[in-house]
């Protein structure tokens, strides 16, 4: 993940390990019969998709402004996106065509796949780390041995 | 013992879970402070170091998106209370 440095390469990896694990729920709720399940889940989805793309948009609009200004307009984008949210949780919660929570965890999918993917990147430097201390450490007594 | 009509306490249970709502919702102003602070310091950093910007852009990218679920929460628990 920390080797990706171009933020629609990042957006897009993004979005592409977030449909795959979206997939999963998807079935599940199609398997068992579960429409409102099924169309909040996409809902919230479509609505985190749409968010990030803004954020990105932001972020890379901020980036030319001076530090206060830079502050200041990420602030008011957030409260706009925090008003987005509440509208989309809203209508998830009024409209008995729409599951809540199925909505809201469509909303937080992104957030769950970054926080999947950093947990797998860290488990894999891990082990990888410890793999090559290994090698070294058998690397180092064979050859004391052959000494 | 003052016993209570059930209406009252109907009434007393509602606004109890609005002022909870409201409170609920003061955390999204954290996220909000902390994201603006944060994107006033990647400015100051990618003009310190131009050639830098994607890696910046994309950190602060992660960083949004991990911090903003934060106020999301809170959110989704705030409508609950309104709404049940």
């Amino acid at each position: 993940m920390n080797n990706i440095n171009d933020p629609d390469r990042m957006q897009i990896e993004i979005l592409k390990r977030t449909y795959l694990i979206s997939i999963l729920p998807i079935a599940f709720a199609l398997i068992s019969g579960e429409f409102e399940t099924l169309l909040g889940f996409i809902f919230g989805l479509v609505i985190s998709t749409l968010i990030l793309r803004l954020r990105v948009i932001n972020i890379e609009r901020s980036l030319d402004m001076a530090e206060e200004r830079a502050e200041k307009f990420i602030r008011n984008r957030y409260f706009i996106e925090y008003t987005i949210y509440f509208v989309v949780l809203t209508v998830a919660r009024l409209n008995p065509s729409l599951n809540y929570l199925a909505a809201a965890v469509g909303l937080f999918m992104i957030k769950f796949t970054v926080l999947l993917w950093m947990l797998l990147d860290m488990v894999r430097g891990g082990l990888n780390k410890k793999l090559k201390e290994y090698k070294k450490l058998k690397d180092d007594k064979t050859e004391k041995g052959g000494n | 013992m003052v016993e209570l009509s059930p209406e009252i306490i109907e009434m007393v249970i509602r606004s109890a879970s609005v002022i909870a709502a409201g409170l609920a919702l003061i955390a999204g102003i954290g996220p909000g402070v902390g994201m603006g602070y944060a994107a006033g310091k990647a400015t100051s950093a990618v003009r310190r170091q131009p050639e830098a910007r994607g890696s910046i852009v994309t950190t602060m990218l992660l960083g949004q998106i991990i911090s903003g679920s934060t106020g999301i929460y809170s959110l989704v628990i705030a409508i609950y209370l309104v709404f049940t």
